[in-house]
């Protein structure tokens, strides 16, 4: 199967919840080499692009459905949207729902757009990630 | 909006300019940090399997550090309420102490409702490594 506009609107399940931890907050922090005291202190929030840590737990659906076709391995990240209702912060337990929103048959190559809500278990909303991944189909003869 | 103060923010300002040293063991420590371990983001034979020339850091890195040109003007991270970008050209990581050096600098381009944009933009040597980025910030 290969992915194609009939799909745009699927969802999937939400993700395990995600509790969010002082020591994460931190690893991410430094990785970043961002020593903002937001993140640390008494009530830390974890930096914007930390809910990719999340967001991308739920691109395993995607990847995972088997009428989509799609290969993580032929798969590029072309860009990247965040938009925050507020910060992140420890102690959110946050799931992550996938949705479809556009599919783009181009020649050898799809381009995949899909929106990750991540929501407290408390049901408020806290981000909505967008992505635009870049498929390429497999070389013909190629094992797929 | 929020309990801080007000951000000075005119249409033309110039943000400090933020140039940041990504390593392997520097992109290996975003690996563990954002739990995504492609191996392209560590080993030469993945990277050229797939046609690259070598590692190359995530996409996510650059996004993320460059967010700090914002974060480091208005303080409070929680005034970030909308960020995009394009990963127009990847970042090439070499095995050394030094790595490669990536510079990120951004431009207010619009103040609507104590609501600023800024274009970010990041070069590594002469390539542009993000594109049509942009980052709305509250500066109420």
């Amino acid at each position: 199967m290969t992915i194609s506009e009939t799909h745009v609107g699927r969802s999937y399940p939400p993700t395990p919840p995600y509790r969010i931890s002082r020591a994460k907050i931190a690893e991410f922090a430094s990785a970043l080499g961002d020593a903002n005291p937001a993140y640390s202190g008494v009530t830390p929030v974890a930096p914007p692009t930390f809910a990719v840590v999340i967001s991308s737990q739920a691109w395993g659906s995607l990847f995972d459905d088997p009428e989509l076709g799609l290969a993580l391995h032929r798969t590029v990240h072309g860009d990247q949207r965040f938009t925050w209702t507020r910060p992140l912060r420890e102690g959110d337990d946050v799931t992550a729902v996938l949705t479809i929103e556009k599919v783009r048959n181009r020649g050898m190559a799809d381009m995949v757009t899909v929106r990750v809500d991540l929501s407290t278990l408390a049901g408020e909303h806290v981000c909505s990630a967008t992505s635009t991944f870049l498929h390429s189909h497999p070389t013909e003869g190629a094992v797929a | 909006m929020t309990a801080t103060p007000a951000i000075a923010a005119a249409v033309g300002d110039q943000l400090p300019v933020l140039e940041v040293a990504i390593t392997r063991g520097g992109a290996v420590r975003y690996a563990g940090a954002s739990t995504d371990f492609n191996p392209i983001h560590w080993s030469d034979t993945a990277a050229r399997a797939i046609g690259l020339d070598g590692v190359i850091v995530h996409g996510m890195w650059t996004m993320g550090t460059a967010l700090r040109v914002v974060t480091d003007w208005v303080g409070d991270p929680g005034r970030v309420v909308d960020y995009f970008v394009r990963f127009s050209r990847p970042v090439k990581v070499p095995d050394t102490a030094d790595g490669v050096v990536v510079r990120f600098s951004g431009k207010v381009t619009q103040v609507v409702e104590g609501v600023a944009t800024v274009a970010l933009e990041a070069t590594c040597g002469d390539d542009k490594v993000l594109a049509a980025a942009k980052v709305e910030v509250r500066v109420d």
